[in-house]
């Protein structure tokens, strides 16, 4: 084996998704026809569970186009797209001395924030705020209990017809 | 974290692919040398992109299989210095902590690399388990696991195959007490990713979620 080019071109999160799907990977449970190894699953399922789950090719192009302004390195625009963070504070370990080249006062943070917020979807998984997430999962819960009650009488009043 | 790689190989297929087309023999070939294997230098193999060349085909005396040259392209996972990730805590001891992504497991972070003032300590909530707590300025910052936590990369090693195994240090008494410390000894890992999360923004997702005094503090320690 020889190594011709050990880095031929970074991909994104979202690049490598799409061509686990194109390959015929997907969530339903008829997994074992598709022509796709055991661990490539493994990483189609830890990228469905990123921001990358619902990217398109055109946002992302759209953000390194709007990004140009913020002066980031590749790597740090490739990181960006890939944890979609939407608070300065999640922006902040990823860019190299963010505090010199962004600002002190952290307005462009919360402006670049803004502008990650506003190009990528929002992933299914992850609501927008703080309190949306919070009211999703009590409704969550909430719903869940609710079937569970309603789920077991049923079941038992069918059991009982058998007998 | 995801990268292309171009490779060269000299690939052996065996006569009984001969029914296949030949890009699919090679391809399958392929697959199965090199899926979820880590190189050295390189990462750890996640999918075949694509097949450039196929050179060859020929067939050396007493083998009955074609052997041919091919270039291809590989995607691999190498995450570079400095990248940040999420991921899951996969276990947590007295050296640190042991990430998860799911595909990929060997990533840790040892203790020199949380942030100060981390301590391991019995959680009396959950029965004395052990946990590491970062203590900020008397806030107590739990690291469970299963929590899901940013992290950055800080370097990577691709240790050598060990040739030998290491060695029982006392071989007179074979029986005593010798099985415990075998099994702590910690299977081969390949790509040992070590990660760093004392740094602002880094840590367990529910420290920075914005829910109040944790972020504050943050903001507190990036003015200063």
């Amino acid at each position: 084996m020889k190594i011709l080019e050990a880095n031929a071109g970074p991909l994104t999160n979202f690049e490598v998704l799409d061509f686990l799907r194109s390959k015929g990977a997907a969530k339903d449970p008829t997994r074992v026809l598709a022509k796709v190894a055991p661990s490539e699953y493994k990483i189609y399922d830890y990228l469905n569970q990123t921001p990358a789950c619902n990217q398109t090719r055109e946002a992302i192009i759209e953000f390194v186009e709007r990004s140009k302004e913020y002066d980031l390195a590749k790597a740090e625009i490739l990181n960006i797209i890939n944890l979609r963070p939407i608070a300065p504070v999640e922006i902040f370990p990823i860019i190299e001395s963010c505090d010199a080249r962004m600002g002190d006062d952290g307005e462009r943070m919360q402006e670049l924030a803004l502008m990650v917020e506003q190009v990528f979807p929002t992933p299914q998984n992850q609501p927008t705020s703080e309190v949306a997430r919070k009211e999703g999962k009590e409704t969550e819960t909430i719903e869940e209990q609710a079937g569970d009650v309603n789920e077991e009488p049923m079941e038992t009043t069918s059991t009982h017809f058998e007998n | 974290m995801f990268y292309l790689s171009r490779i060269e190989h000299t690939l052996r297929v065996p006569p009984s692919l001969l029914h296949l087309p030949i890009l699919d023999a090679i391809k399958g070939e392929l697959e199965k040398l090199f899926l979820d294997k880590v190189v050295a230098n390189l990462g750890l193999c996640i999918s075949v992109y694509d097949i450039r060349s196929v050179d060859g085909g020929f067939i050396f005396p007493s083998d009955g299989a074609a052997t041919y040259k091919v270039v291809f392209t590989l995607i691999v996972f190498r995450p570079y210095v400095g990248e940040v990730i999420i991921g899951k805590v996969k276990e947590s001891d007295e050296n640190g902590l042991r990430i998860s992504l799911g595909f990929f497991e060997d990533i840790h972070v040892p203790v020199h690399l949380l942030p100060s003032k981390s301590e391991f300590t019995p959680d009396p909530n959950n029965g004395g388990k052990l946990r590491w707590v970062w203590d900020y300025e008397g806030v107590p910052c739990d690291i469970y696991e299963t929590d899901e936590i940013r992290f950055r990369i800080h370097s990577i090693e691709y240790p050598a195959i060990p040739v030998e195994q290491p060695k029982e240090r006392d071989s007179k008494f074979p029986m005593e007490e010798k099985p415990k410390e075998n099994i702590n000894v910690k299977a081969f890992a390949p790509m040992i990713v070590t990660a760093t999360i004392d740094h602002d923004g880094l840590g367990p997702l529910s420290w920075w979620d914005g829910s109040g005094d944790v972020e504050e503090e943050a903001e507190a320690e990036e003015d200063s």
